[in-house]
C-alpha cells in the first residue's frame, strides 16, 4: 500500500523509498530505533502523519464493512491489521513521551535534542518541566539557604548545571548497518584505540558505544535493534 | 556525623522495591532541612571571622576556610539528598499513570505528601492534554495485540443456546471445539470448563 | 504488566519479539476463495483454493485457526536442514547464519498453531532445542572473552531472542570495562584546591539512588 513520500533530507524516507518499504515497516523501524537509543531521536513527522491518516481511513473502512454485511472473516482480519498498526503508533509515541518525562531538564536545555521534538511534545515538555520545577521549589528549594536554591546547580558557585540527569550516551547498543560503512571514529574506549577507525559490514550485528554511531543513526544509515 | 540523616532519607527511598513507594517521611525531611540551615549559619559565621581578621576570602587557606568548606560541602550533600529523594519519588509517582491510570487508589495516596498528590494530578492533566492533541490514547495497548479469537475445547457439558458477545449462540457440548472470542472464553476457562487449544 | 517491555533496559519483551516475528512472510495453501486484502501493512491475496500464497505469519495463523488454510513450514524447518545446521553449530565456534533472525519465535508460533502442518514435528522441535542450547553456550563462551581491549563487538549471526538475553550483560560488561580502564577516573591530587565540590559525572542523582 502507500509507500514513503517525498524528500525530507536525512530521514528514514529517502533510503527506503528506493525499495518501496511500507509505512508500517518504516514505523516499525522507527519504533525499534527509539526503543534502543538512549536519547530521544528525531520525530518522524511525515511518517506519523501518513500513518495516522491511513489508520483513520482504515477505521472508516472497517466500520463500513462490518455494517455492510461483508464477510465477517475479512472484517476481523482488517481489524487485526489495524490493531497491529495502532500498537506500533502508540508504542512509538509512548516511548518518546517517557523519555521526555525522564530527561526533561536536559532536553529543555540542549538545543539539539529540543529540536527533535514535535510541537505537541514541546508543549508537553514545557508544562511538565514547569510542574516539576515548582514541585522541587515548593518541597525543597524554598526551604534552603539563599545561595543553594537553584534547581540545576548545586549552588551559586557551580560553574555548570551539575544537577541535571542526562541519558548515558556511552551505553552500548546493538545495531546493524545497511551499507558498508568505514571511517567510524570510536568516541570512547582506551585512549590509544580512539584514533582507530572502525568499519561495519552491512547486515552484521555489532555492539558498539552509542556515541560513536549517533550521527549515523540520525542519518538513517544504521538501525538499532 | 554530617550527612547521616540525609543518607538515611535516601536509603529509605532505595529500600522500597522498584516502583513501590514508602510513605513520605516528613520528620526526617525536616531534620535534613534544619541541618542545612545550621550548616549555613556556621558557614556564614566562619566567613565573617575570616573577614574580621582582615584576610581575603578568595585566597585565605586557614582552618576557618576549611571549616567553612566543610559546612558548604555538607550543605550541598544534604541538598543533593533532598533533591534525590523528592525527584526520584516524583519519577515513580509520574510512572503510576502508566501502570495504574489517572486515579490513584487510596493505599498509594496515603503515602504521598500533599505536594506529591498535586504533582501527580498536574502530570496526569499534562498527559491527557498531549493525548488529546495527537488524538491517540497512549495508556492503552501496552502489550502487542493478539488475535481476539482463540480455539477452545469444552471440558464439561455447559449447555446450548449460550449467547456470545458477537450475538451468536453456541452449543457447548462436552468435547466440542469452538473458535471463540478470548473475552467470551475467559470465564469458562477460569472455571475449568474449557481449555485453550494449541496446535 | 507482563508483556510490557522494561523501558529502562530498552529490552523487548517476549511478546514484542513475537509481534515482530509475526510479520515474517510464509507460504500458505488456502482452502477458501477470498478477495485481496488491502491492509495498511500491505496487500495480500487474492485467495484461491489450492493456490499457494504469501502472507505474514500472523495472518497465516489467523486463517489456519479458522480452518481456512494450511501453512507450509519454512524451508529451514525440516529435519534435514536442521540436522545440518546442528552439525555446523557443533563443529565451529562461529555462529551459523543459516537460521533467520527470528527462528525461535517463528518455530514456536508454528508449533503452537500449525502442529499438523509440520512433518516430523517432534524431531524438528528437538533439533531446534539442541541448536538453541549449542548457540547459547557459544554466546556464554564469547562473553567470557571480553576484556578491556574490547571496544566494539561483532555479533555475527545471533538471533533476536539470543540478542535479547545477552544484551544487558554485554552492555553492562563493556561499560564496566571502560569505567575501570579510563584514566580520567583517577583524581589528580594537584587539582583539588578550590571550594567547588568535586562532581565526577553529570548525574549525581543517579549515584545517590542506589
Amino acid at each position: 500500500m502507500a509507500s514513503s513520500s517525498g524528500a525530507e533530507g536525512a530521514s528514514l524516507d529517502d533510503y527506503d523509498s528506493l525499495i518501496a518499504t511500507t509505512d508500517v515497516e518504516l514505523l516499525k523501524r522507527a519504533w525499534r530505533n527509539e526503543k534502543a537509543a538512549p536519547e530521544i531521536l528525531r520525530f518522524e513527522f511525515h511518517l506519523i502523519s501518513r500513518v495516522k491518516e491511513q489508520i483513520q481511513l482504515m477505521e472508516e473502512t472497517v466500520e463500513e464493512k462490518s455494517s455492510g454485511g461483508n464477510n465477517p472473516l475479512s472484517v476481523s482480519l482488517y481489524q487485526m491489521d489495524l490493531d497491529r498498526t495502532l500498537f506500533l503508533l502508540r508504542s512509538y509515541l509512548r516511548i518518546r513521551i517517557q523519555k521526555i518525562e525522564k530527561y526533561m531538564f536536559h532536553i529543555l536545555k540542549t538545543e539539539e535534542l529540543w529540536n527533535r521534538l514535535s510541537k505537541d511534545e514541546k508543549d508537553f515538555a514545557r508544562t511538565c518541566t514547569g510542574d516539576l520545577n515548582r514541585h522541587l521549589e515548593e518541597t525543597v528549594l524554598s526551604k534552603l539557604p539563599e545561595n543553594y536554591q537553584s534547581v540545576l546547580k548545586q549552588s551559586v558557585i557551580s560553574e555548570e548545571d551539575d544537577m541535571v540527569p542526562e541519558p548515558e550516551l556511552d551505553t552500548f547498543v546493538l545495531c546493524r548497518s545497511k551499507e558498508y560503512l568505514t571511517g567510524i571514529q570510536l568516541e570512547d574506549g582506551p585512549a590509544d584505540d580512539r584514533s582507530k577507525l572502525f568499519e561495519m559490514e552491512p547486515g552484521v550485528l555489532h555492539f558498539i558505544c552509542y556515541k560513536s554511531i549517533k550521527a549515523l543513526v540520525e542519518s538513517g544509515k544504521i538501525d538499532l535493534l | 556525623m554530617y550527612g547521616r540523616t540525609a543518607c538515611q532519607l535516601v536509603k529509605e527511598f532505595a529500600s522500597g522495591d522498584e516502583g513501590q513507594l514508602v510513605s513520605f517521611n516528613s520528620d526526617l525531611f525536616q531534620q535534613v532541612v534544619a541541618e542545612c540551615s545550621q550548616h549555613h549559619l556556621e558557614l556564614q559565621s566562619l566567613i565573617r571571622k575570616i573577614q574580621e581578621e582582615g584576610l581575603d576570602i578568595q585566597t585565605a587557606r586557614n582552618a576557618d576556610h576549611y571549616g567553612a568548606l566543610i559546612h558548604h560541602l555538607a550543605l550541598v550533600r544534604n541538598k543533593r539528598c533532598l533533591m534525590a529523594y523528592v525527584y526520584n519519588r516524583a519519577e515513580t509517582i509520574r510512572n503510576l499513570v502508566w501502570k495504574i491510570g489517572h486515579v490513584l487508589p487510596q493505599e498509594i495516596e496515603e503515602k504521598l505528601c500533599h505536594a506529591e498528590e498535586e504533582h501527580f494530578r498536574k502530570h496526569s492533566t499534562a498527559l491527557k492534554s498531549y493525548m488529546s492533541k495527537v488524538l491517540v490514547d497512549l495508556t492503552v495497548d501496552m502489550v502487542p495485540p493478539k488475535d481476539p479469537y482463540i480455539k477452545v475445547r469444552v471440558l464439561d457439558d455447559i449447555g446450548d443456546g449460550i449467547l456470545l458477545s458477537d450475538d451468536k449462540t453456541a452449543n457447548f457440548a462436552c468435547h466440542s471445539m469452538h473458535l471463540l472470542k478470548r473475552t467470551d472464553a475467559e470465564q469458562f476457562i477460569s472455571r475449568g470448563q474449557m481449555e485453550e487449544l494449541t496446535g | 504488566m507482563a508483556g510490557q517491555s522494561n523501558h529502562e533496559l530498552s529490552l523487548f519483551s517476549a511478546e514484542e519479539l513475537e509481534f515482530i516475528a509475526e510479520d515474517e512472510i510464509v507460504d500458505i495453501v488456502p482452502n477458501l476463495k477470498m478477495g485481496p486484502l488491502n491492509f495498511i501493512s500491505g496487500d495480500f491475496g487474492p485467495f484461491t483454493p489450492q493456490i499457494v500464497t504469501q502472507v505474514p505469519l500472523w495472518l497465516a495463523i489467523a486463517l489456519k485457526k479458522r480452518g481456512k488454510c494450511s501453512i507450509h513450514p519454512p524451508q529451514w524447518m525440516s529435519v534435514e536442514k536442521l540436522s545440518q545446521v546442528l552439525e555446523t553449530e557443533r563443529d565451529s565456534q562461529e555462529m551459523s547464519d543459516q537460521l533467520p533472525f527470528h527462528y525461535v519465535e517463528i518455530s514456536r508460533l508454528l508449533f503452537d498453531h500449525a502442529r499438523d502442518n509440520i512433518p516430523n514435528l517432534y524431531m524438528v522441535r528437538s533439533l531446534i532445542e539442541d541448536i538453541r542450547n549449542v548457540r547459547f553456550h557459544k554466546v556464554e563462551t564469547d562473553l567470557e572473552g571480553f576484556n578491556g581491549r574490547t571496544i566494539a563487538v561483532k555479533i555475527k549471526n545471533l538471533s533476536a531472542m539470543e540478542v535479547n538475553i545477552v544484551r544487558p550483560f554485554i552492555g553492562k560488561a563493556l561499560q564496566a570495562f571502560y569505567k575501570h580502564d579510563s584514566p580520567e577516573l583517577i583524581p589528580d591530587p594537584e587539582r583539588v584546591s578550590d571550594r567547588r565540590p568535586q562532581v565526577v559525572n553529570n548525574a549525581p542523582r543517579r549515584q545517590l539512588r542506589r
